[in-house]
Order: structure tokens, then sequence, then C-alpha cells
């Protein structure tokens, strides 16, 4: 790199943003950036805006893969799964950074046909030149060495492994077994096998699978919340819409944050607590630097 | 082969038949306009075998009263122009040698099997569907066909997968168009696919003794028609084979076997008035003369039909009770009585149900059931907000609900086997189950208790039990439970203990 490359490369890194150039010394907080409002497209892009923009993450001609939830078999009012307008706006968002392809699935618990249709996500993306929905494919599934604290190995999605960009865009919902689903757990959508089994010890599971395959980005949708019998749902009782996002580069500050939203403590969850001390983010919201957009 | 009015139209149905076969799925919509279905509401030996068996008419069956009309009038034309079973038949009969007919085959047997079956129904056990035409060439689609097209596919896309990797991609297009229009979603493999594959192809075997066999000797369905076609007021003249030629007897499918045109046989393909060099062929109306020798089916076929109505399905009757309660029927059925009084085994809630929940019964219900549908839980289970087998079922047998009415529509009920389950048997947490129960307020819930694990460690268990009024036995916990010996939660019929 010649001398003036270098300046240059200084001086727009200076022009980017105070905070982005701190991000480049590993010891600075986290940044949890909040957006919210009624037009979920704008929230969508302010909230990547106030992490220093797409363009952070994605660069031209990357593979992205934008992993929402759409594992069960109910509509967007239902708040069980990602909302199909906040997946429109961050599939837009990777296209203009210059994303050669943006790919979307997920591992359904119901039929994986009934619950991509009612998610209203196929319909959503329809018609956007390289921007894909794909139900998964059997073969696609590899085992994959995770040497963890509980799984060895798993069958995980080489789609999502072999992405340049990995976006985890979960749904904030109440969880009986693990108090909420957030984040962390957003990353069962790309594992195979029989996922049941990871249940007994889904604390430790997840922070392996979490440690094995990096999210990015990570924006919880959390425009309506489920606050009870999730994560299936089913009753617009159980639902609150607080028209709010979340984005982060840290899946554990952003799980905590969120946890914030149900009127818990993040130490109350155990996969948080868990990823926590495995190192995947920093759990106390006072060492993280929140960000209104 | 030429091209006939009533070819095209045998063709034209055909084609309409596996186009309606291949739509009777979840395309993306949860209503279903147009089912194959149709051809069974059509089917007046669907509807009669309906009304004897329930003393009830229904009016998804009304398609059905107006062929049983159209038949009167216009003779058996259904087989000639429509029936698919019959039109695979004279598509594959040319590529078949053919050696003499069945002597036993020839005469009343099928009059009999008719009223055997007839009969039965009147005494409450409707065997119909065994035999009815479109129901066992659905049947061999359903169960064998269609499983192994999706199958071969499927394993040619795996197999470009080990030689392109991701590079498949560029095909995905061409394959994607297959999947969504033509080809299963999963491939599911059916017990009695064998049986059915057997059936389909011992009609085709027949076809060495003579053309249309199965038609002329055995189809109960076809038999009825035949009934209902004597009366036809359109007669075909000249009656019987002309002195100077009868080359008739070589166009007639069905009918010619003597010198007299038998008229319950002819199927109205006007394949001889086509065919005629003298055009001499034609159909007239004329009034019906009184039975003639080739139609018989007198006191005797009554008589010997009505003892073995009785007595012969009693032979079906046995059940197992420890194989009762495995006895899952679909969503909205309310008794196994009622519901097999109504089934025609046609296979079609198996084809359409998205999550491969219904399996034909073998010998769970005693034979009696055969091939009726029952779901098989830790196969696949009943989605909650679908209803789609009330819809395309032709008769009835299971109720078409509205999706709210569905929603509450009991299978069966969900037990905890406690010495499977990992919170009781292992002091280990799980909850699979409750977390994919669909019922908003949830049917399956838990206690939080304190324990200590095997290892002397505390721990805080949820323990899952089942909310009785809530559980509609829709299955998907048994589906779920990640136990691996066995589903440590089953869905069981509920079965009346008559003492």
């Amino acid at each position: 790199m010649k001398r003036r490359d270098f300046l240059k490369m200084c001086g727009s890194s200076l022009l980017a943003g105070n905070w982005l150039v701190k991000d480049l010394w590993a010891k600075e907080p986290s940044v949890v950036a909040v957006s919210e409002g009624k037009d979920y497209a704008q929230i969508t892009k302010s909230v990547i805006d106030a992490l220093g923009g797409i363009k952070r993450f994605v660069k031209a001609g990357d593979i992205v893969v934008v992993k929402p939830n759409m594992g069960w078999d109910r509509k967007p009012e239902f708040a069980a799964t990602t909302h199909p307008l906040v997946m429109r706006a961050i599939a837009e968002e990777c296209l203009k950074a210059g994303a050669k392809r943006v790919k979307v699935f997920d591992n359904p618990c119901n039929d994986p046909r009934r619950s991509y249709e009612n998610s209203g996500i196929p319909a959503a993306l329809k018609g956007m030149d390289n921007v894909e929905v794909k139900q998964m494919e059997e073969e696609r599934y590899k085992k994959t060495k995770l040497n963890g604290v509980v799984l060895k190995e798993w069958e995980l999605y080489t789609e999502a492994l072999s992405a340049n960009v990995f976006i985890s865009v979960p749904i904030a919902k109440h969880h009986s077994l693990t108090g909420l689903t957030l984040a962390c757990k957003n990353i069962m959508g790309i594992m195979g096998g029989n996922r049941g089994y990871i249940h007994r010890e889904i604390e430790d599971a997840l922070a392996d699978v979490n440690s094995a395959v990096k999210s990015h980005l990570i924006i919880i949708d959390a425009t309506r919340i489920l606050t009870n019998h999730g994560p299936t749902g089913g009753s617009l009782r159980d639902v609150k819409v607080l028209n709010k996002l979340i984005a982060s580069t840290d899946m554990v500050a952003a799980d905590a944050y969120a946890t914030g939203l149900f009127g818990l403590k993040p130490a109350e969850i155990a996969i948080t607590a868990t990823a926590h001390k495995r190192g995947l983010g920093e759990i106390d919201l006072s060492k993280v630097k929140v960000v209104k957009a | 082969m030429k091209l006939t009015s009533s070819r095209i139209s045998q063709l034209v149905f055909l084609a309409a038949f596996l186009v309606l076969f291949v739509t009777t799925d979840y395309r993306g919509q949860d209503d279903i306009s147009v089912a194959v279905n149709s051809f069974f509401r059509a089917n007046p030996l669907v509807l009669v075998s309906f009304l004897l068996a329930t003393g009830t008419f229904t009016w998804v069956l009304l398609p059905g009263l107006l062929m049983f009309v159209f038949s009167i009038i216009l003779g058996r034309f259904f087989c000639g122009w429509i029936c698919p079973l019959g039109t695979i038949l004279d598509l594959v009969t040319g590529k078949i040698r053919k050696t003499a007919p069945l002597a036993w085959l020839t005469g009343n047997f099928k009059y009999y099997l008719l009223g055997t079956l007839l009969f039965a129904a009147l005494f409450r056990m409707n065997l119909v569907g065994l035999l009815d035409p479109i129901a066992l060439l659905i049947r061999a689609l359903t169960f064998f066909f269609y499983p192994l097209v999706g199958y071969a596919f499927r394993q040619g896309w795996v197999g470009l997968y080990g030689l392109l990797g991701d590079n498949r991609d560029y095909l995905a297009g061409g394959y994607g168009f297959l999947k969504n229009y033509l080809l299963p979603f999963r491939e599911t493999f059916y017990p009695l696919a064998f049986l059915s594959l057997l059936l389909f192809t011992a009609i085709l075997f027949l076809e060495r003794y003579e053309r249309r066999n199965w038609c002329k000797n055995l189809c109960p369905l076809g038999s009825l028609l035949g009934l209902l076609g004597h009366f036809s007021i359109f007669k075909r003249l000249p009656s019987r084979l002309c002195s100077d030629c009868g080359d008739c007897k070589e166009h007639c499918p069905t009918a010619f076997d003597s010198e007299i045109l038998q008229k319950s046989n002819c199927i109205r393909c006007l394949d001889c008035y086509a065919k005629c060099r003298f055009k001499r062929v034609s159909f007239r109306p004329a009034m019906p003369k009184k039975p003639g020798h080739a139609f018989s089916p007198a006191r005797r076929v009554i008589l010997t039909s009505l003892a073995s109505g009785f007595l012969l399905p009693r032979l079906f009757a046995f059940r197992l009770p420890s194989t009762q309660s495995s006895l899952l029927r679909p969503p909205g059925v309310s008794g196994d009585d009622d519901f097999l009084k109504k089934c025609v085994r046609c296979g079609e809630c198996m084809k359409v149900c998205p999550r491969n929940a219904l399996y034909p019964s073998s010998l769970q219900a005693g034979l009696y059931s055969l091939f009726t549908p029952m779901v098989i839980p830790r196969l696949g289970y009943c989605e909650y907000n679908c209803h789609l087998c009330g819809q395309v079922c032709p008769t009835g047998a299971i109720p078409n609900l509205p999706l709210e009415e569905k929603k509450k529509a009991i299978i069966g009920l969900a037990v905890f086997d406690k010495n499977h389950c990992l919170p009781y048997a292992k002091r280990l947490n799980c909850m699979v189950c409750e977390e994919h129960c669909p019922i908003p307020e949830k049917a399956i819930r838990f206690e939080t208790v304190e324990e200590t694990d095997y290892s002397g460690k505390k721990v805080v268990l949820k323990k899952p039990y089942i909310e009785e009024k809530l559980c509609t036995g829709c299955g998907i916990c048994e589906y779920v439970c990640p136990v691996e010996e066995k589903a440590a939660v089953e869905v069981f019929a509920h079965t009346p203990r008559k003492r």
C-alpha cells in the first residue's frame, strides 16, 4: 500500500463516523442500535445506518444469507415469525451495497410450504432480482465439526456456512423452556437432524453453534413481540406491538437489550447468560453503547 | 389409432383426471377449488352405496345423481367416454397379445359381485371403494406411481448435487418448476403400495384374455351403469351382426360376444358407427323391450347376493382391541362406524395431506378398514391451520369443516409415557412437545419443580402434562418428541368400552 492510499483510507474512515474508528480497537464497547417507528422499511434502514450503514457489512459481490424466523405456520400479525417488510428492507439494503445474491431460508417446525407461505416473506421478496427464498434441501446439510461443550458435531446448512455475510433476523418472543427466543436461538434454523435433542442442554448447545457460525449482523424484530404461549402463539391477546428494531454485531448485547422489552433481566435468560460466559458478547447493558436511530 | 369423438373425449378426461390428481395438493392456498374428487362425486356407484349404507343423501353427490339419470338416457357412455381406467386399458390393450376369454369370468359373475357389494352396503358395511375403478386407479397413483416419480426425480436432483455441488443452482429454476407444479413435495412411502399396484396390474393382466376384460366382466361401476344403460332410450341398430359383414365383432370392445349386441355392455364408443363400411349403424331413440336373455341378473343373482352381502362382510368384521387405540381418523370424523360407511378408500386425503400424516390402514381395524385413512403421528401430524382433507373427501366421510371448527376437531388424546419422557425419566429438561403445541393456550402445560438430578446436582425441571380439555390429538407432540427409542408422548384414539 502506498503512503497516499494509506492516508486516504485513514481520512475516509474518520469521515465515516467517530465511533466506527473506535470500533477498530477491539476493547471498545459493543453498540446496540435501536429504531422505532411505524414505517418498518424506514426503521430497518435507519437501524442499519446507525451501525454504520450496510456497506460496513456487505461488500460488492458478496453472497448474503438473511436468516429470518419463518419457522411456524402463522400469519405475521401473530408475532411468531419475522415481519416481511423488515425482511424486504434488509434485502434491498444488501442489494444496494452490491450483494451478488441474497438468500433467505429457514428450517421450519411446521410444514415448510405453509410456514414460508404464511410468513408473508416469500411474497414480500417476490420479483426482487438476485433475492431467493428457497426451501432447504436435505442434501445441503453437512456434518460440521463444532468441538463444543455439548455438541461435538452437527448437521449444518452449507449455504449458511459458505455465505460471505450472515445476517440473523429473529423475532423477539416468549419461549417456555428458554424464557425468550432471540438471536442466539435463531441459529437453530440452519441446523438439521433431530434438533429437539439439544433442548436438554440448549444453552451450551446454542453457544457451540454460535461459536462456530458467526452472525455478522443481528437485527431483532420487535415490531411486535409475543409475550406468552410462545414460540407458536396464535392469539392476538399475546401480541404486543412495539414498532421497534434492535441491531448489533454483538448477539449477546442485542439479546440482552431485547430482554428488557419483556420486563425481564438479561441474566434471567440462561441462553444469553451462557453465551456471555462463553465469550460470545456482552450481557451487561451498562457496558454497552445504546444508539437511538 | 383413429381419433374418434369418443377417443378425444377419453383423452381429455384422462388428462383432466391426471391434472386434477396433481393439483390435489397444498399449493399455497388454504382452499382447493377443484380436485380429483370430482370423478367420485359424479360416480353413481359411490352414490348408490352411500345411500344404501347411510340411508341419507348428501348434496356433494348430486353430480352422481345426474350421471345416474344420464346413464339411463344415454346408456353406459361413462365407460367409453370418461372413465380414466377404461382409457388406460384402451391405450395399452393393443400391445397385449390375446388368448381366449376366461369362461368363468363371463356370465353373471359381475352381477354377483355388484350385488354382494350393494347388499353389504345395505347391511351397513360399505366395501365398494375396494373395487371402484376410480378409487383403484387413484390408489395405484397415490401410493405407488406418484411417490416413485417423486423419488426418481429427487434422487436425480440429489445425484446432480454430488456431481456439480453448488453449480447445480444454475438448474434450480427448471427443477423448481417441476417441484412446484408436478412433483410431490416430499416422497412418502405408503403401506399397501404393493397391494395397490397388484390390483392395478391385475386389471392390466386381464387384458391378456380379452379387450376391456375388467370393464366387461368385473367392474362394479361398469356393471351398475350397464344395468342403467339397459333402459337407455337409445338403441343401436342393427341389433345384431350383419350376415354379410360381421366386422362389428372386431371393432366392438365390449358388447359383441355373440351375434346379438349386449346392450348392457355397450359403452357407446361409436367405433362401430365410425367404422361401418356400409353406413348401416345408427343409434336411435326406441322404447326398451323386455329384458332379453343377455340381461339376466334375475332372482337367483339377487338372492345369492343378498345372502353373500349379508354373510361375506362378517369375514371382514374382526377387530383387535389393542390396535383400535392407534386407529386415529382424520380431523372431524366423529365415529368409526359412520366413517367406514362413507369412506370410498380413494386415498385423496392421503394425497393432499401436506404433512403426510395420513396413511392407508392395513389391518388396524380389521380387514374392513383396508385402505381407509389413519393418522400415524410419528410419521406426520395434522397441521393446525390446514383443512384440506375434508375439502377433497368426495363423500363427506371426512367432513368439510370450516377452518375454525377443524382446529377444534378431536382426532385423539395425547398421553405422556413417563418412563421415557426426559424430565420424568432422566431428570433432563426438554419441552419440545410444549414448544410445538399449536393450541394458542397450549394443550401441553408444565409444572416447574426443583429436584436433584442423578448426579446430585440441583435442577429446575419443567415437567409437561396434557390439558385434556384443549388437546385435539393433532399429534405434533408425538411427531417432534426427540426421544429416539419411542415417542414419550403418544396420541390415542377414543375407543368406547361396551362393558
